[in-house]
Formats: C-alpha cells, structure tokens, sequence
C-alpha cells in the first residue's frame, strides 16, 4: 500500500493555499454568494485529487454533486450533468431527465442549494466538454454570484490551443463577478522528496526527471526498480508490465472504453481473464468508479491504449461494442456505442447509433457534437440512397450552422440539394434550399441567395401543400423584405404563418409571426410593437428561442428606426441577455453590433465601446457584426482623440464584407474619411470617399453623407443637394439648420459637429460644451480655437475647471457620493447611481469619514450640514 | 498588451486626493490583469497648486485604460500610443518613498 500512500501525501502536499481559496469559496456559497472556481493546471498535476480532498471534507454541509466530461472524440451531450441525475436533488434530476436545454439545467442548479446548505457541484475535465456542458457553464458562472452555489470546474490549461470552446468561454465569463480562477501548480523538489522517502530512488533524479508532476512521480515510484522511467508512459507501462497476462487483458479492454467499463461487459469482452479485476484493483492499475472499472487517471488509460497493436483495438472495439449492444444501455448512451461502433469499423452499427447520437446532441443543444456524429455516418453513408443521404446532409448543414461553422454549413447543404434532385423529391429539395439561403444570407451573399428563394418558389408552386411551403412562403417574405416590397413581404409571411400554424410547425409559425409584425411595425409603431411583444412573449414560453431572439432584436430595430430611444433602452439590455442566456450567438452579435452604433450616435461612446468589444470576442464568422463593430471603434477612438483608430480601419477593410452590401461599405468609407479628416490628412478624406462616389448608390443619402466629409475637407464647396436631411443642410451650407435636424435626431456629437462650422459665438459655446460633456477632446480643441479667434473670452479649457472649494477639501466627486450617503443610500446602490465599481466607491467613502473626521456615515452626514457642504446641491 | 502614455493634467486638488486616487487604482487595476498593467506615473505640480500625472500603463486597448478609468474614477485627458522607449538613465529616485 505504499503506493497508495505516497498518492495520498502527493495529494496534500503544497496544496493548502488551493484548499483555502476552496473553504473560502465554500464559505462564502452557504451564505448566498456562490462562485465558479475555475481550476486549471497539466495533465496530473493533482486537480481531482485536491478537489476530492475538499469534497470530502464539506461534503455533508453541502448537496454535494460531483460529474466529469469523457475523454472521447465525439462526447455525449450534457455527459457530465447525466452523471450526476442519480444523486441529484428532485428539480435538477427532473430538468436532466427531460430532455432539456442548457439553460433549464442551470436555472435548476441554481435553485437546488439553500443558505447553510448550499450546492457543491464538481465538474471534472471541462476542456472535453460538449458543447452543451459548456453552455450550462457559461450560464452558472454569469449567475452564481448571487445563489448558495459553488462550482467547480476543473480542466487542463496545456490543452487548450486559442479557439478551443473552453477557452472562448473563459474569455466570456472573464468579466463576470461570480468567476474566479484557481492554479495548481506542480510540486517542488521538497515535495517529491518527501513522496519518495521509504522508496530506493534518488529523489534529486525523480525531481529532474517528473519536473515535480505528482501523477508521474506517483507512478514511477510504482513503477518500481532504480532507474525513473523517462516518461510519464514509460512509467504507466512499467507499472502494467508487472500484472499477469489475464489482468493484462482487463487493463487493456477497460483502455479502450473510456471513461469507464461495467464487470459484465469485461466478462463478455476478456471472458475468465476478468477474474484479475480484483489483482488489478489491488495493484492500483484501475479502481472502481461509480458505473464500473475505470483508471485512476486519463494519463494511463491513453498510454496502455496506445501500447495495444491496430488488430487488437479492432478485435476490443468489436468484443465492447457487442457487449454495449446486448445491454440496455446501448439506447441510453448511443454516443459511446457509436464510438465503438466507428473504431470496430462496423458499418451498420455506426448507421443505426451515429444518426441518434447526432439528433440527441441536437436535443440538447450540443451542435458541435451533433455534427461530427452525423459526420461518422457520412463517412460510412457512401452506399445510401440519394433520400437517406439528404437527411444526414441535411442534419448535418443545420448542427454546423448551429455551431457557427457557415462555410461547412453552406458546402453540406448544397451536396443535399444535389441529392434531392437525384431522389426527385421537391419540396425537400425546395424545402433545402431555404436552409441555404438562410446561411448566405448570414454570409452577406444575397445575390446568391435570393436565386434560391426564386429556385424554391418555383420547385414549391403546384405542389399539394404541406409544412415544407410554410418555409418557402417564410423565405420568400424575408426576400421582399429586403427589397423593400412591404406589401409582398406581408403577404407571403401571413400565407406562411397560415401553414405553420396548419400543419402544427411552432417554429415557423413562430418566425413568420415575428415578421408579419415586424412589418407592420414600420407602418403603425404601437401596433406592431404590441404584436412583436405577444409574438417574443409566445415564443418564450414554447422555448422557441431562435424566434424570440429575432422578435427581441426587431423590437430593438423597430424603435432605431422610429427614433424611439426609449423603446430601444426599454428592450436592448433584455436582447442582449436573452440571446446570451440561450446562446442565440449570432442575434446576440446583431444586436451588439446595432447597439454599439446606437451608443455611438447617442454619444454613449463607453457604452458604444463596451458593445462593439463585446462584438469582437466573439470567435465566430459573421462579416457584418465584425466590420460595424470596427468601424464603430474607429470612431470612437477618433473622436476621443485616442490612438488605434487606423488600426480598427485596417481590420474592417480585412474582414471582407461581399461588395453587394452596400451600405457597410458606405459606412467604412465615411469612417475612413472622418479619421482622416481628424489627422488633417485630406489628400486621405479624397481616396475614401471618390471611389464609392463614382457608382452609382443605391441609398440617395448614403452620397451626401460621404460628400459633407469632402466639403469639410476642402474638397468641395457649398453645393444644393436633393434632400432635406442634415447631410444635405451641411453642404448647402445651412449649419444651424443641419445642427437642428441633428439634434432632433438626438445625436448630441453630429450636432457639435455643425455648430462647430457656423459662425455664431454662441452656438459655438454650446458645440465646445457639448464637446466637453462628450469627451470629444480633438474637436473641443478646433471649437475652443475658433472662439478665442472669433474674441470670445473665458474658454474653459476642461470639464474639471470647476473643482469647488470646501473646508474639508472634498472633491467634487467625494461630495457627490457624500450627498447619496446623506440621502440613505447603499454603497452599491451609490455605486449603481454613478456608474462606479462598488469598490471605488468603498474608497470614496472611506475618504469621505477621513477627511470629515467622522466615524460613521450618521457622522458624516451630521459634518456636512454643520459645514454646509451640501447646501447648493 | 501595447505601451500608452496617459495625461492626467490638474486632476486632483491635493496630494492626499492622488494617493487615495492610485489606492483605488491598484485595487481595480488588480481585477483586470488581463487588460491594464499600471507601469509607472510622474507627479505633476500644477500651476494651480493642484497635482496632476503622466502615467505609463500597459493595455489592451485604448478603451480598456478609459475603462479603467471610470470605474477607479480617475481623469483621462489624453491616451497616446508609445511607439518606442528609449532608456538613457534611470529614473530618479521617488520623491515621497
């Protein structure tokens, strides 16, 4: 048992600062403030042993729940999260059980843990999860903060390449209060020594050689004999050389059949031979796990695995995969058997389990893993019939879309269309090219794709009518809609709500609702804004989250369109939270990119910021989201005068938007020209602009707008233009005109812009003001100048010229936090008031007491009246 | 990470208002590592007997120093992007160490 022993020291050995932060963690959970630990460290540094440590240890002051991710190439959806439904309180088992998304099985993980009894969740290997597993994370980590939750999450930080899942998430939640992350790091050279004490080995070379990987050192000194193996595998093989031919046997099958394998499936794959599982217990080889014999880490598994030759992994993936077949688990867990089925090189296996795996994956919202599963049966599909072949094609276009791969989605949708064809079905062929034009569309390539919104009318037309022509009526509405044809865009959408709604299809019933009042939104505001409400509002309930994440984001559009500010602040936030919460990733980018324009205009310019960064760490393919938020940066940054401007401008020309979307391109070269125009580059103002000039614009405001940067350049002098909006106004000339329609369009920086070109001493007092509240430093400067040229006098130079004096020397801002503490508020709610980190605010105060001598806020609000402090407010 | 150079002209009326001000600083700063490194500030004497400062941060855009900013309520009057250093010798020993 020495063995075991030395483990057991390796385990605790330089691990009481991660044990800390964990009881801290924990601490905190039972009285409502839970958190998402983050653990990370290499393979075998000791994560699951630490955290095992501590399970045990508040285990039975916790609901403890303890799940991990398998290491197969394709995993089950939610593997982790079924692992845990046997112990799981009554809610969570329920929520697992049902077939649910991620979000359900979070929400009911929040709720499971009580104060003084809080819900310890342990999830192991998170750089394995299923992309479902990972959605359920993103939503514990954003909400944790606020429930009697701690969970902790393990995972390899060697392992995660820069567009691994996990790391993308990571770089999510990084903002979140409720997250912390937690290193385990190897052991020194003391600590080795002290695991080898009693062993007959150099404990200087054991050091040198493990690099102080307690997993490697555990099984070196395993391994036996004078020499450390020189290699962690090395060192794994050693230890299994030892074992007799019959626990040789249960070692190998048990490494074939990640995570773990039952003793009747051993019996069924090694026969009599599986009478050494209790040699290879004792050795400490394997050891038991919850549903069968597992190793006592992933390291070893992998390396007796890759020991075994090509036709004895064959033969074991056989043996498995008859043994799974014949139990009633084979329908429980089709994504191991499918594995199995693949690696046995057993076709029909792998046609009947690969397509369930792939739509369970789906079910629950693993796309990523739904793909590569429908993926396996198309590498076994060749001999199909052209229908059969469609309906993998098809599955499959739609898990990559899910998953943000367009470019696959778009090539696998186009082989189902051929197939289709050939089968000579169609309304599923037309049925295939909706779905196709869908993903162009997301790609900007609209050309392409309304000649197939005309293909699939055509193919539908004549047709008896079935649930496939509610999507091609849907389709065809969109394509109107683009084209600015209201009228047919209403008529299709309702033809297809009328389908929908017949053939039982909530789904687009649900988006052709959504689009019929979107429509009539633009026409009657109130009316269709209470119509896209009810539509989100059914939506919602039915759980179809696509549709309610479009309504949300036609909600947004329709009051930017309107100029309705109030009802863009009313659903923005709501958006944005409901698409992140239901992973509706790219509504969630739309959004956040239309909101960062909308900030930008407002002159919300942090805000604007905040949105478009938001934007950009997204990782996934979407050309338009990427190139608004970047020229939205360029702006930003320009009108503060902040560096980085040229840079944004570079990256939006290298995203690449397709040449058809017009009005992107508009909008880049009229970012270029600003930015020039700012450097007094305006050789720079020519180039952006005349290019886009000379054709021919679809937009007629889109060639004032490019032409008022020329005419502030110098290169154009008053001209009339058709129009009356305030592009036109400046060129003609007639700035407190356009500074008027500027204003009414509530854009606070386009209005300074023009009262900055008139020549009223006044108005330019309001624009430097403006300038000032705004941050617009470069054009505060240009303003400030132009007034002291013009005689005024008096030109504040900044916004802090205005420092106020007291007795107790309180800045301005101490005394507007003194004021909200005087009115009874909260720190946090102070915080909130005045958009500062509650910290900041803990500092604030606690100057406030210091300078005011007081030892209280009751004191300190009785100091300030007695100084008078508060008497102008 | 890029090096900037931020002017924080006339911010604060006294000394002990800077000091407070850099404690809230370091305590944010601290919570977004990933984002601003504070490097080094000089203090300013201001015309107006105020204090003021050039500090010299790390960051990984221009928007997370002004973010940064706001939430430890500093001033930001201007962010310039360092293209280079040159080191001739090194900086004077802190006044108020």
């Amino acid at each position: 048992m020495a063995i075991i022993e030395s483990a057991r020291i390796g385990a605790l050995l330089e691990r009481d600062e991660l044990l800390e932060g964990l009881r801290k963690a924990f601490a905190d959970a039972r009285a409502g403030h839970g958190t998402l630990l983050l653990v990370g460290g290499e393979a075998g540094v000791g994560k699951t042993t630490a955290t095992r440590v501590f399970f045990e240890e508040v285990d039975h002051d916790a609901i403890g729940l303890w799940g991990g991710c398998d290491p197969l190439a394709t995993p089950p959806p939610l593997g982790p999260f079924l692992e845990i439904v046997a112990g799981a309180p009554a809610g969570v088992a329920a929520a697992v059980d049902a077939d649910s998304g991620a979000h359900t099985i979070a929400m009911a993980l929040l709720a499971a843990g009580q104060r003084g009894l809080p819900l310890l969740l342990v999830l192991e290997d998170m750089h394995w999860a299923d992309e479902a597993t990972l959605d359920v994370l993103r939503v514990l980590g954003r909400r944790a903060g606020g429930t009697p939750t701690l969970v902790i999450a393990t995972y390899r930080d060697d392992e995660l390449e820069r567009d691994h899942p996990l790391r993308v998430m990571l770089g999510d939640l990084a903002t979140s209060d409720g997250v912390r992350r937690l290193q385990v790091d190897r052991l020194s050279a003391a600590a080795v020594a002290r695991m080898a004490e009693g062993h007959d080995v150099d404990p200087a070379a054991l050091y040198r050689r493990t690099s102080g990987n307690p997993f490697y050192v555990t099984e070196a000194l395993a391994a036996g004999g004078d020499d450390v193996p020189a290699t962690v595998r090395d060192a794994v093989l050693a230890r299994v050389a030892r074992l007799g031919p019959h626990a040789t046997a249960v070692v190998e099958a048990v490494s074939i059949a990640p995570p773990s394998l039952d003793a009747g499936s051993i019996l069924a794959v090694v026969g009599e031979a599986s009478e050494s599982i209790d040699e290879c217990l004792a050795s400490g080889a394997l050891r038991t796990d919850d549903g069968g014999i597992a190793f006592r880490h992933e390291l070893a598994r992998v390396a007796v695995e890759e020991s075994i030759s090509p036709a004895r992994r064959l033969a074991l993936h056989r043996s498995v995969l008859l043994a799974l077949t014949d139990s009633p688990r084979a329908t429980s867990d089709v994504a191991r058997v499918a594995h199995h089925a693949e690696q046995a090189a057993d076709r029909e296996a792998v046609l009947r389990f690969a397509p369930a795996a792939a739509a369970e994956a789906a079910r629950r919202g693993a796309y990523r893993e739904a793909a590569a599963q429908y993926a396996r049966a198309l590498r076994f599909g060749d001999d199909l019939s052209p229908g059969d072949r469609a309906d993998l094609l098809e599955g499959r276009s739609r898990a990559c879309y899910l998953a943000d791969d367009q470019t696959e989605a778009i090539q696998v949708i186009r082989e189902a269309i051929l197939c289709r064809q050939a089968q000579g079905a169609p309304l599923e062929e037309a049925r295939a090219l909706t779905e196709l034009t869908d993903y162009l569309w997301c790609r900007g390539y609209n050309g392409e794709a309304n000649e197939a919104v005309f293909r699939a009318s055509q193919l539908a037309a004549g047709l008896p009518e079935r649930r496939g022509h509610a999507y091609v009526f849907h389709t065809q509405a969109l394509e109107a809609l683009g084209r600015g044809d209201l009228e047919a865009s209403l008529e299709h959408a309702r033809r297809a709500l009328e389908l929908g709604e017949r053939f039982g299809d909530e789904t687009i019933a649900g988006h052709a609702r959504v689009t019929v009042a979107g429509i009539q939104a633009r026409s009657d505001l109130e009316q269709g804004i209470d119509l896209l409400e009810e539509a989100v509002e059914s939506a919602r309930r039915q759980g179809e989250h696509e549709v309610a994440a479009r309504g949300l984001n036609g909600l947004v559009f329709r009051g930017i369109e309107w100029n309705r500010h109030d009802l863009v602040e009313r659903y923005i936030d709501d958006a944005i939270e409901y698409c992140t919460e239901h992973t509706e990733d790219l509504w969630r980018i739309n959004v956040l990119a239309v909101a960062a324009r909308w900030a930008l205009d407002r002159g919300r310019w942090d805000d604007a910021a905040g949105y478009a960064n938001a934007v950009l760490d997204d990782p996934r393919e979407s050309p338009w989201t990427h190139h608004e938020a970047l020229c939205v940066l360029a702006l930003v940054r320009t009108r503060r005068g902040d560096p980085g401007a040229r840079e944004a401008l570079a990256d939006a020309t290298a995203v690449g938007v397709p040449r058809e979307e017009e009005f992107a391109h508009v909008d880049l070269a009229a970012a270029r020209a600003e930015v020039a125009w700012y450097e007094r580059a305006m050789g720079d103002v020519d180039a952006a602009t005349a290019a886009m000039l000379s054709a021919e614009l679809g937009d007629p405001t889109a060639a004032s707008r490019l032409r008022f940067w020329r005419r502030l350049a110098g290169l154009e002098g008053d001209t009339r233009v058709d129009g009356s909006g305030p592009y036109a106004l400046s060129l003609a000339g007639r700035w407190q005109e356009a500074a008027n329609a500027w204003a009414e369009a509530s854009c606070p920086y386009e209005t300074a812009l023009a009262l900055a070109h008139t020549d009223d001493v006044d108005a330019l007092r309001q624009a430097h003001a403006e300038c000032l509240r705004l941050g617009a430093r470069p054009l505060a400067t240009v303003v400030a100048r132009k007034l002291r040229e013009s005689g005024a006098r008096d030109v504040p130079r900044g916004p802090r010229a205005a420092t106020r004096s007291n007795e107790a020397e309180l800045t301005p801002r101490e005394l507007e936090v003194l004021g909200l503490v005087a009115d009874g508020l909260r720190n946090a709610d102070i915080a909130e008031r005045l958009f500062l980190s509650p910290r900041t605010v803990d500092h604030h105060v606690s100057a406030i007491l210091r300078k005011l001598d007081a030892r209280s806020r009751g004191e300190a609000t009785a100091a300030a009246g007695r100084l008078g402090l508060l008497e102008d407010r | 990470m890029e090096t900037y150079v931020i002017l924080r002209r006339a911010g604060w009326r006294t000394v002990d208002d800077l000091a407070a001000a850099a404690e809230r600083s370091t305590t944010e700063g601290e919570r977004m590592p990933d984002d601003v490194a504070w490097i080094r500030s000089y203090v300013l004497e201001e015309l107006d007997g105020s204090v003021g400062t050039v500090c010299v941060y790390r960051a990984s855009s221009p928007e997370a120093i002004r973010r940064h900013a706001r939430i430890a309520d500093l001033p930001v009057d201007e962010i310039v992007k360092v293209a280079d250093t040159v080191i001739v010798r090194p900086d004077p020993a802190p006044v108020a160490a």
